[in-house]
């Protein structure tokens, strides 16, 4: 892999390095930020405002809620049985099965949308530098195609107190 | 008033993990011992057969029946309450949250482990599992026992990933901080983390989800633990109060455990910069606001039923005023409602010691509780030549025990191997940009306390 | 289908005990001994239950034999998560040893307090256990056990009947109670018979149920001690 990188104190040089990167031509796609903490105080911390995870929550819950209706509806009537004259599929009692269901759904489904969508490691996005635990923020551009390097590295050392490092 | 910034918070709070001294071998010796007690008590349980616990016809359920409820009930400490901050954003909830979460996750799997020891045939309790079985009978889903079951599932796997998902970055922090074998276990459980503003985002916005799908299901599990009593018709059993009542129980009994095991832990691990008197302040005042709440549903329990005045209700509540009961009865009402109201109440009181006093008071009185509810209308049943009376004997005093010491001991390794503030978030919550900060909180600030 | 009740004529219980020993020996209930007697474990799926009126010397005794109601809305029943306890077609409040984990909650629900846990193996003194009925099965620890209205006899009667090609007749069938009872207090039959004895006894205007407000609806009767 091939990267060039920047490491900056705070959140403004950080966001500063950003901003001459997206002048140098290059888009937010291209662009790996890295912080120890949220930095949605920044625009950069707010790269990501996708908010389709409610969706596949409501999916999930959908999803949870089928299995539960199916599973209480086979299952009472599959064999039939009288217990205390209730009814072979009573509706109150299964309300529950289902709430439950539904809420386990809605819960799987939000970390299964977590893990895939930003846990996974993707191929080509494994830049890191452990010095970012100490509170470094670190932007950087891994295998840099439009724009040449020099340029991406006049770019992240033009902000105060920018440490550039390259990896090959 | 210090406020640890950037690395110290790491070096802090990352230090009980690195090093070890011989006090944490001696409390894993000391609870694993206790532990080991539980185990053989429950084994010989097995071996020589139910009759060793001292249940008894009329009385089936007792000590862990007691012990299920009460520990379900603390489980609602952590995940029900760092929601609700979480989702209100109270700035103050950051150092507190993940020593919430935690007892959530272990109170829920020592209630869980008890519906097992209870049970006369407990190698047959998947029996409970809805799977295709040769016996072609599936679990009847009108039984309180399989709601149960089904409730405890879905908060047991919500709690636990809403436990597990803010650790993750804090595992990347371990694994960038340590060395050799401990390097390589942490590389692997934080899973590739690295921090980009897309992670950051998403896992946010999961845990938003996750607290709002929580407190619901919080509030059901032990709604459905109260319909394991007040589906049957048992006098001051049948009750539709009850699923209000218990959540109000639970929530009062696990605001109590927080604030013992954040005392402790702020003693021991030496988090007086992170865990200020300011945090027992206010989960003092909920602890005072959910003992009045408490109170008033146990008056209202108890006014329903002296009006109504049913004989065989009425022999449950002399039982309990000023019969064999009583003296336990009266133990309860001085520890969940007097000693809280008084010691909360008064500010001068509300102080570290006073909310751990007070929090002690209500640990023993929500088990006196849980314990009231079930064995006295069990005892006095209808009909009066059935009437028996209850003590417990050594096993289910011993696995009693037991489940304290194995909550202690879970904590102590818990507290040893992540850390047990979430540092990710205590960091996010050091320079609030006042942009984000909405005007009403801005006067909360909680005096010097910028978190 | 039948549905099978009885009647309790409580002016002609005498409180013997009789049938706590029959259904004791019919149907293989393990004698636990005087100390876990003494501790409450002792399981006796018929109880005759005394009663005290008055004060000294004038005092009156009275008898109720208490058994498993088998009733129509059984609050056991629901609350297993096993189904084993269960309703049967003819109205039995059946339980099922082997579906049984041992929650308890059956025997918790039961206003009647007629189930019982076995805390132990089975065992029984000696010479006991060479009388054991071949025909019910023994309960291993940690199952719930109560009356069945001795069902082993209700399918051999109906059994027999099929074979010579009739119904049951009433009276053929006698629990163990029902039948070692000296006084014939107890009386077993259909109650959808309008022309059985039970069904009789239970029109009678002496007759009432048990602990009829918390809705189980038992099927036995008790006519009211008018001496």
């Amino acid at each position: 892999m091939k990267a060039v990188y920047g490491l900056y104190p705070d959140g403004q040089s950080a966001q500063q390095a950003v901003n001459r990167l997206r002048a140098a031509g290059l888009t937010d796609r291209d662009i790996t930020v890295i912080s120890a903490q949220p930095m949605e105080d920044f625009e950069f911390g707010r790269m990501d405002d996708s908010t389709w995870m409610w969706w596949f929550a409501c999916l999930g819950g959908l999803i949870g809620m089928s299995v539960g209706l199916a599973l209480s509806w086979y299952t009472a009537t599959a064999w039939p049985m009288n217990v205390g004259g209730l009814p072979t599929f009573a509706w109150w009692p299964k309300l529950i099965i289902l709430f439950e269901m539904t809420m386990l759904g809605a819960i799987l489904a939000t970390v299964i949308t977590l893990v895939v969508s930003a846990i996974i490691p993707r191929k080509g996005q494994t830049l890191y530098d452990p010095e970012v635990t100490d509170g470094k923020i670190l932007v950087g551009v891994e295998d840099p195609i439009n724009v040449s390097l020099p340029a991406i590295e006049t770019a992240l050392s033009s902000p105060s107190g920018a440490r550039v490092k390259r990896t090959f | 008033m210090t406020h640890p910034t950037g690395a110290r918070i790491n070096n802090d709070l990352i230090r009980p993990l690195l090093l070890t001294s011989w006090r944490f071998y001696l409390l894993v010796v000391f609870f694993g011992g206790f532990v080991v007690a539980g185990v053989i008590a429950w084994i010989s349980q097995m071996y020589y057969g139910f009759g060793i616990a001292g249940l008894k016809w009329p009385i089936y359920w007792a000590f862990y029946v007691t012990n299920f409820v009460f520990w379900i009930g603390i489980s609602h400490a952590g995940t029900l309450i760092s929601a609700i901050l979480r989702l209100v954003n109270a700035g103050w909830r950051r150092p507190v949250t993940r020593c919430a979460e935690v007892i959530t996750v272990f109170a829920l799997m020592i209630g869980a482990l008890f519906p097992l020891i209870h049970l006369g045939r407990p190698w047959l309790a998947f029996w409970l599992f809805p799977y295709p079985s040769e016996r072609l009978i599936w679990p009847n889903f009108r039984s309180p026992l399989v709601w149960d079951f089904f409730a405890i599932n879905t908060y047991l796997t919500g709690s636990t990933l809403f436990l597990l998902l803010p650790m993750i970055p804090d595992f990347a922090v371990v694994r960038d901080k340590s060395t050799g074998l401990r390097h390589r276990i942490y590389r692997v459980l934080a899973l590739g983390w690295r921090g980009t503003p897309k992670q950051w985002h998403r896992l946010e916005s999961a845990m938003q989800i996750m607290a709002i799908a929580i407190i619901p299901v919080a509030v059901s599990v032990h709604t459905v633990v109260s319909f394991d009593f007040s589906m049957a018709p048992i006098p001051m059993w049948n009750t539709t109060i009850f699923g209000p009542y218990f959540v109000a129980g639970a929530i009062f009994s696990g605001i109590a455990g927080l604030l013992i095991a954040m005392a402790v832990l702020r003693k021991f691990l030496h988090l007086e910069d992170y865990i200020h008197p300011v945090h027992f302040e206010n989960l003092g005042k909920l602890l005072l606001v959910m003992a009045l709440l408490w109170g008033y549903f146990v008056f209202n329990e108890r006014l329903v039923t002296y009006y109504g005045n049913g004989p065989a209700e009425m022999t449950v509540f002399w039982q309990t005023q000023r019969e064999s009961f009583a003296p336990l009865y009266w133990t309860m009402v001085t520890c969940n409602f007097v000693l809280p109201v008084v010691l909360m109440g008064i500010r001068r009181f509300r102080t570290i010691a006073g909310c751990v006093i007070a929090s002690f008071g209500v640990i023993l009185g929500m088990w006196l509780e849980r314990f009231l509810i079930i064995v006295p209308s069990l005892g006095h049943k209808y009909l009066p030549y059935s009437f028996g009376s209850y003590s417990p004997r050594p096993a289910e005093i011993v696995i009693t025990g037991a489940t304290f010491a194995a909550m202690a001991l879970l904590y102590v390794l818990f507290a040893k191997f992540v850390p047990i503030i979430s540092i990710w978030e205590l960091k996010a919550g050091e320079h609030p940009s006042p942009a984000l900060i909405p005007p009403a909180t801005a006067e909360h600030r909680l005096g010097e306390l910028h978190l | 289908m039948p549905r099978w009740g009885m009647a309790a004529d409580l002016d002609r219980c005498n409180g013997c005990g009789a049938c706590v020993v029959a259904c004791h020996a019919e149907n293989n209930i393990s004698t636990v001994g005087a100390g876990e007697a003494a501790r409450g474990r002792a399981k006796h799926w018929i109880r005759v239950e005394r009663y005290w009126e008055g004060d000294f010397p004038d005092v009156r005794v009275k008898f109720r034999p208490v058994l498993c109601q088998h009733c129509d809305n059984a609050p056991c029943e629901p609350v297993c998560p096993t189904y084993a306890s269960h309703h049967t077609e003819d109205g039995l409040n059946a339980q099922v040893y082997n579906r049984c984990i041992g929650t308890r909650y059956c025997a918790n629900a039961c206003p009647y307090n007629a189930r019982f846990f076995d805390f132990f193996n089975p065992s029984w003194d000696k010479p006991l256990h060479l009388q054991l009925n071949p025909d019910v099965s023994l309960r291993m620890v940690g199952v719930v056990e109560k009356c069945t209205f001795c069902v082993q006899r209700i399918n051999a009667a109906r059994v027999q009947a099929k074979a010579e090609g009739r119904g049951v007749r009433d009276g053929e069938i006698q629990p163990a109670c029902a039948q070692s009872c000296p006084s014939r207090a107890l009386v077993f039959g259909d109650l959808d018979d309008p022309e059985s004895e039970v069904s009789r006894l239970s029109r009678s205007p002496r007759g009432s149920k048990l602990l009829e407000d918390t809705g189980a609806r038992p099927k036995v009767t008790y006519l009211a001690r008018q001496a």
